[in-house]
């Protein structure tokens, strides 16, 4: 009895705060849009929101492992977005929106939601809900092979 | 095949019964401002979604857009009988600015604060002139709210103290064609633990009630405090008024989000709060409410949904209330139930809320999103949204008004 309740008070003490995982270059969405502009890299946006237990989770078992953050580091320019937030980003438009806004407009009607994007704002591919360590390295692999592809003239 | 048809034949039967059930008739939509086009970019947004607001014989709506490369605040007005809506005319001034809070006073006055250069500002707006502009001195603050009832007019705002932004309120007194600044206080006057954002004000006639967003259990929740009876400008401890779920695991971290509170007076004092609550995790936000009914110890009642299960499929965005003195009470959203993002409505039958309605003229192919609402003195429904073809394209603002139906 006495190990579940120090079990629970555990967990509540647990810090949840669902913020970008440690050990990767997290920016603001606008800033990763001009870096990936400037370096002709594509984009991995991290739509979270304060208090996301998946995320947290997604970041404890999928997110620590050195493999993931090598690649992800390496191939894209990685931007967090709080979709309950009323910070405003300049989108490649022109367009001056929250991010709140933003996450609508990509409809990050859940969290985590993780979005591969062309530096011109076009998804590449939707990652909905908690991701295992597989899932991040086979989203990769996918998004990889799709950039490899020449364009259809 | 047989009971196809005898289905359908019933439902064709019963169509015009629920047509003639809405309490409105809508009008074709009109464009609202003339200024549009690639890279212009119109926005509804404003904490309460304030934007459209009815006095005397004008309708006017606010808005923000970069049509000169900046954001910047535009008015437009219309006669109530007019078709058209007379050219738009800038608010604001030199800076960036955002999230304009619209309010009606008599003979066809409006009040406007918006954000800009990170200061909230104040104009009153009358049919032959513009006021000076008022800014409130104080620290970094953005998101204003408005509300005018009994001839007190009144603002909330989150200002950044130190850390973190608290909700403020503001009394303003309108002096002729004069507005002039009065007593302000904080709503909650314990330290803040985190954010507080996005307020809403309503006056009733002995006390005040404000709803905001709060980030002080680690997720957003909406909170609301009233005031004093005796001291106007002094608030009792807030209460949660967003339902905390029991039973729980730890996939929904500390809690499960909430966003945008409206809060909107209908009948003899009473009071609704509407907000996009995702506690359905996996199908996002949907439109909770609650009913400001204190009994001692709870401000507002327990949550209930207002969309109806047809919505439980799709994600419900951008929520808007209007109430009048008659008891009349609507929420508005949008959602992309068909397929496109249309413009919805619910309104109060007896204790029960209707079946939403998609808005005729304010759905359809494209994107309709961003609805503003408000119901004038005869109970007519006055819209006001946003039109894309494309996600990301540029915009356009439209308008359309339902006739009450009397029965």
């Amino acid at each position: 009895m006495r190990a579940i309740l120090l079990l629970i008070i555990t967990f509540l003490a647990m810090p949840v705060i669902a913020k970008p995982p440690h050990g990767y270059p997290f920016q603001s969405f606008d800033k990763a849009m001009q870096q990936a502009q400037s370096e002709h890299k594509p984009l991995f946006v991290y739509f979270g929101r304060q208090g996301c237990g998946y995320c947290d989770l997604t970041n404890k078992q999928a997110f620590s492992d050195k493999q993931v953050r090598e690649a992800y580091s390496k191939h894209y320019v990685l931007a967090y977005v709080d979709s309950e937030s009323g910070k405003r980003l300049l989108l490649p438009s022109g367009e001056r929106v929250t991010e709140r806004e933003l996450g609508t407009r990509y409809n990050a009607f859940v969290t985590p939601v993780f979005t591969f994007m062309t530096t011109d704002g076009q998804s590449l591919l939707r990652l909905v809900g908690v991701q295992r360590i597989i899932d991040l390295r086979e989203a990769d692999t996918k998004v990889q092979q799709l950039l490899s592809k020449p364009a259809i003239p | 095949m047989k009971q196809t048809s005898i289905w359908l034949s019933l439902l064709l039967l019963l169509a015009p019964a629920c047509v003639q059930s809405q309490p409105w008739k809508f009008t074709k939509p009109i464009a609202i401002s003339s200024n549009h086009g690639e890279k212009i970019f119109h926005h509804l947004e404003s904490s309460g979604r304030h934007n459209i607001a009815i006095s005397a014989d004008t309708v006017a709506v606010a808005w923000e857009d970069n049509r000169d490369g900046t954001p910047r605040i535009y008015l437009a007005r219309k006669g109530r009988n007019s078709k058209v809506f007379l050219d738009s005319i800038k608010i604001s001034g030199a800076g960036e600015a955002y999230e304009p809070s619209l309010v009606a006073l008599s003979n066809n006055q409006f009040v406007l604060s918006w954000e800009e250069d990170a200061r909230i500002h104040l104009r009153l707006v009358t049919p032959s002139k513009l006021g000076p502009v008022i800014t409130l001195a104080a620290s970094e603050a953005a998101q204003p709210s408005l509300t005018y009832f009994d001839s007190q007019l009144l603002l909330v705002y989150a200002r950044r103290d130190n850390r973190y932004s608290r909700i403020w309120m503001q009394d303003i007194e309108v002096d002729g064609q004069e507005l002039h600044l009065k007593k302000a206080c904080v709503v909650d006057s314990d330290p803040p633990q985190n954010e507080q954002s996005y307020p809403s004000i309503i006056k009733l006639p002995d006390r005040k009630i404000v709803a905001w967003e709060d980030r002080r259990l680690g997720h957003t929740i909406i909170m609301a405090a009233q005031s004093d009876k005796k001291k106007s400008c002094r608030f009792h401890s807030p209460q949660r008024i967003s339902d905390a779920l029991p039973n729980r695991t730890a996939k929904y971290g500390t809690g499960h989000g909430v966003a945008r509170v409206a809060l909107a007076q209908f009948g003899a004092g009473k009071v609704l709060a509407a907000w996009a609550d995702k506690r359905d995790f996996r199908e996002g936000y949907d439109i909770y409410a609650a009913h400001y009914q204190p009994n001692g110890k709870q401000l507002f009642t327990p949550n209930i949904k207002v969309q109806d299960s047809f919505g439980d499929v799709a994600q419900q965005w951008h929520t808007t209330v209007a109430g009048d003195q008659s008891g009349r009470l609507v929420v508005g959203w949008d959602d992309k139930r068909d397929g496109d993002a249309n413009i919805m409505l619910s309104w109060l039958e007896g204790n029960n809320w209707s079946e939403d309605l998609a808005v005729p003229g304010a759905d359809g192919p494209g994107e309709q999103n961003h609805p503003t609402i408000s119901i004038d003195q005869e109970g007519n429904l006055h819209l006001a949204w946003v039109e894309r073809t494309t996600i990301n394209g540029p915009s356009q603002l439209r308008y359309l008004f339902g006739r009450l139906n009397k029965e």
